[in-house]
């Protein structure tokens, strides 16, 4: 049954390719079948594998066996139904537009649920080239060269990782369920360290870990909506899975590269922190602000590895699903918007914009809202996510005060860069005296604001209610 | 059943096929064409018992039979050839070379002694001679004739030297395992190495590794667009099929594996470096089939339960796949917008979308691309040199910057099809009915052997 999840993304995509069907229709019913389904395959608690083909070692079986996989689903789901409601394609556009949401919805889907380490592998690299063909269309700026840049950085990050992956594969089977048949086995993991490298340079990159996190923000930025939501919202979470889900077999390979993806994290955090606050675009403050909240969830990994194990440290596992989910929701929440802004304005440019919130006094709230989200006020989904990721940061803190707990406090920092970023551009953006740009702003669609206050709905829901996500784990 | 009934009926065929032309001036020659596929894919049924022991001679077949329909499809530049403009008299020896060069290969793999080996070789390397000058008043196709002559010339003559040594240290021209030790006991055995090492740099040549790669740009930009696709596929075969019967009495020897393990490595670097400045797609497919010759190479470190490079012919399979669409979609745009350049793909998406796709495939398969036939034969060259874990250390960095690299030149293509704006006047292209099909069956076969790999080959 969990196979529907990501055939249905794909024949949709089919018939809007293919078929000449109407586009934004079919993505909307594709979109609102997979989150129903999705919901139902998460509310009974289906752990069931839907094996669609199977050979030696080689097959495309799907679970949803990890608890983390069924965070990965929900916040999936959730963002393609936005997705694909709340944003409108330019004339012309509109076959590649939805088709790219529903590919990387669907490669997206495809690799979280998959319990087969090459199809996950696999299904990631599918949703990666809609992104690069869009950007390299649609995209804002200097289009090419970002695309291409991200094009490359990834190509070479997915070899690296795919390195990595046959080294495990070969060594322990190439499914996730096997690996913990071979940690029971207590057969030593060969070349452990070397694999432990190759995973976090590779995930790394994905996921923008610092130094390799320079083409994440521009292409955010030059994105249009649809991928940088379902990118930076769902895609890139797939690097924190992979480290999650592989944890457990590296303990040795990933424990002497500890310090040095600490001091890694830190610089995510603050450096990219201080870039952020010195964005001009609200693109490329988003962009920068995404990159940098990766260096919160790092925390929870590196926590989670010197403390060896989830029954140590159960706070880490947890807080980072929900703080992946949370900020899923509210970066593609704001991507979103900031796709809306520049519709109704015609620029970015946080200086020439303002008095946007007597305008549009809704957006203004959806924004203050999702911004708030991003900072992580209390009420709203992220808090519970970083107050367990810092928590987890402090387990094990009896034993002395080692490298984890000072990257905890010096991340704690990270929220009131936070706070400068967001909060300054929000009153750039929505206060002050009306701006020339701003003037012209009409009312939104009503589907837009129908997706904008989905997605802010879901972001009070779980920050109210994080045992909705918690209770997978236990 | 005597062995060589197969090459006795196909080159029958061809001389007949020969004396057609003689005698039919007015006659359509692209008939011929048809008639070699058709006669080259009858030969199949002669193999089918034996699978898999057959697969580089099933490979040479299919690759002949498939390089004759693209041909058939080329035909528009293949007429202006011909000595009276009006008729098509004097191109029919066009589409009977590559059925006798396809009776060198197959003999080659069924070769028993070093004598006849060095025949079937000389058989399709004189064809290949011919076929690449054949457009006589073409500049470019004259020049790549002539180095290829030189060239292979060269490279026949480390070949004959090798066998000369080999016969000098053992007495005879059989070739298998016993009489290699024995020799290699002895005081025989440095002779016996610079044997080996002189054989393989003739090998070299043909599969296109370094240091005997040199040739490869030049000739393939210049020849025929069929012809070069004959060489990068059917030729490399041919080559493949040579350095396992080469390299099986040598292959647990550390000192052999260290050599072609360097020899892999070399190869890799130079394809895909070299790959990356080109803007002439069939100079960069001439460096991708250096390339992708670097990626097979690994698999001819050692042996899997005793037998030399058992995964190679599927590497081989879905790169004849793969390539042999790249050069459909190559000649079709070369007899339409009359450039081999990047460049003349632009637009394509716009103007052909199913077109576009289907080069997409082949292009992402040749990149590596997840979920396309392409990705597990890389996959599989990746598996094999971890599992073996012989010179993982530099080995591996290398495969992985090297098909990192290869996102890069391959996607060129696409780039140029999907961002770039068609220029005034570039028309849709017109499919042929042949090349159409092609496509469209390669693209089914990638995406399948992407989801399904082992619908073609176990992966042992």
């Amino acid at each position: 049954m969990l196979i529907w999840l990501v055939l249905i993304p794909l024949i949709a995509s089919a018939l809007i390719g293919l078929c000449k069907a109407p586009a934004r229709p079919t993505a909307l019913l594709s979109a609102t079948l997979t989150l129903a389904l999705g919901i139902w395959a998460l509310v009974s608690f289906d752990d069931c594998a839907s094996c669609w083909s199977r050979f030696q070692g080689l097959d495309l079986q799907l679970t949803l066996a990890p608890a983390m996989a069924k965070v990965m689903l929900l916040l999936t789901i959730l963002v393609t139904f936005a997705t694909v409601l709340g944003t409108n394609p330019p004339k012309g556009g509109e076959a590649s537009w939805y088709n790219s949401a529903l590919l990387i919805s669907a490669g997206a889907t495809g690799a979280f649920l998959s319990n087969n380490i090459i199809s996950f592998f696999a299904f990631h690299e599918l949703a990666l080239i809609p992104t690069f063909v869009m950007i390299g269309l649609y995209g804002r700026g200097d289009k090419r060269t970002t695309a291409w840049r991200a094009t490359l950085y990834l190509g070479l990050a997915s070899m690296v990782l795919l390195a990595a992956l046959l080294m495990i594969g070969t060594q322990a089977g190439f499914t996730f369920s096997g690996l913990q048949d071979f940690i029971q086995s207590g057969q030593p993991l060969e070349n452990a360290e070397l694999i432990g490298a190759l995973l976090i340079a590779g995930f790394g990159t994905l996921i923008s870990l610092f130094p390799f996190h320079s083409w994440a923000a521009p292409a955010y930025a030059s994105a249009p909506a649809p991928v940088a939501m379902m990118h930076a919202g769902v895609l890139k979470k797939f690097g924190l899975y992979g480290l999650f889900m592989f944890q457990p077999l590296m303990e040795a390979g990933f424990l002497p590269w500890t310090n040095i993806l600490l001091v890694l994290l830190v610089c995510n955090v603050i450096w990219v922190g201080y870039v952020t606050v010195n964005q001009k675009r609200l693109d490329l403050l988003l962009g920068n602000s995404s990159v940098m909240h990766m260096g919160y969830i790092f925390l929870a990994f590196a926590a989670l590895i010197v403390s060896g194990s989830t029954e140590a440290n159960p706070w880490a596992v947890k807080g980072a699903a929900l703080l992946m989910l949370a900020h899923g929701l509210s970066i593609a929440l704001l991507f979103m918007l900031c796709g809306q802004i520049e519709k109704q304005t015609g620029t970015l440019e946080i200086n020439s914009l303002g008095g946007l919130g007597t305008r549009l006094p809704r957006m203004a709230f959806v924004f203050g809202l999702a911004g708030m989200a991003s900072i992580g006020l209390p009420g709203l989904a992220n808090f519970p996510g970083e107050f367990m990721v810092f928590f987890s940061g402090f387990a094990g803190f009896e034993n002395g005060f080692g490298p984890v707990q000072i990257a905890t406090i010096l991340c704690l920092w990270g929220l009131v860069i936070g706070a400068v970023y967001m909060l300054r551009a929000y009153r750039n953006i929505f206060q002050g005296d009306l701006s020339k740009a701003a003037a012209y702003a009409t009312e939104l669609l009503p589907a837009e604001r129908a997706a904008n206050y989905f997605l802010v709905i879901t972001l009070v829901v779980f920050g109210f209610l994080p045992d909705l996500v918690l209770q997978f784990f236990s | 059943m005597q062995a060589y009934i197969p090459e006795f009926i196909l080159a029958g065929l061809a001389m007949i096929l020969l004396l057609a032309e003689t005698f039919f001036k007015k006659a359509p020659k692209f008939v011929f064409g048809l008639i070699g596929a058709a006669g080259a894919l009858a030969m199949l049924p002669f193999y089918m018992e034996s699978l898999y022991a057959n697969t580089y001679i099933i490979l040479a077949l299919v690759a002949t039979a498939i390089t004759l329909l693209l041909s058939v499809d080329f035909r528009a530049v293949i007429n202006l050839s011909s000595n009276d403009s009006k008729t098509q008299d004097g191109t029919g020896e066009f589409y009977i070379l590559p059925l006798l060069a396809c009776v060198g290969i197959t003999s080659l793999c069924k070769a028993a002694n070093l004598v006849e080996l060095f025949v079937s070789l000389e058989v399709l390397t004189l064809s290949s001679f011919i076929m690449v000058g054949y457009f006589r008043r073409n500049l470019g196709s004259t020049e790549a004739g002539i180095k290829y002559l030189i060239l292979g010339a060269v490279s026949t003559g480390f070949l004959v030297f090798g066998l000369a040594w080999y016969f000098g240290m053992t007495g005879t021209f059989e070739y298998n395992r016993a009489i290699v030790m024995a020799a290699l006991s002895g005081q025989t055995a440095p002779g016996m190495f610079f044997a080996l090492a002189l054989l393989l740099l003739g090998t070299a040549f043909k599969i296109g590794a370094v240091p005997m790669q040199l040739w490869i740009p030049d000739v393939y930009q210049g020849a025929p667009t069929p012809v070069t696709a004959f060489l990068s596929v059917a030729s490399k075969v041919a080559g493949f099929a040579l350095l396992s019967i080469i390299l099986a009495p040598f292959a647990g020897i550390p000192a052999v594996q260290f050599v072609i393990a360097l020899m892999a490595a070399a190869t890799l670097l130079v394809g895909n470096l070299g790959a990356i400045p080109q803007t002439n797609l069939k100079r960069l497919m001439g460096y991708s089939s250096i390339a992708q010759a670097g990626f097979i190479l690994p698999l001819f470190i050692g042996t899997v339960k005793g037998q030399l490079a058992p995964n190679a012919p599927f590497y081989l399979a879905v790169y004849l796949v793969m390539t042999f669409g790249a050069f459909f979609a190559l000649a079709m745009i070369r007899t339409q917008r009359g450039s081999e350049e990047i460049s003349a793909f632009r637009g394509l998406g716009k103007t052909n979308p199913r077109l576009a796709l289907a080069i997409t495939i082949m292009f992402a398969s040749l990149a590596g691309v997840p979920l396309t036939a392409g990705f597990f034969a890389k996959m599989i060259s990746f598996v094999y040199v971890i599992n073996t874990g012989l010179y993982l250390n530099w080995m591996l960095p290398i495969m992985i910057i090297c098909a990192a690299a290869g996102f890069y030149y391959y996607f060129k293509v696409i780039r140029s099809m999907y961002w770039d704006k068609p220029e005034e006047g570039m028309e849709p292209v017109q499919v042929p009915v042949i090349s159409g099909v092609m496509l469209a069956a390669f693209s089914v076969f990638i995406v399948i052997g992407g989801l399904m790999p082992l619908f073609i080959n176990p992966i042992r």
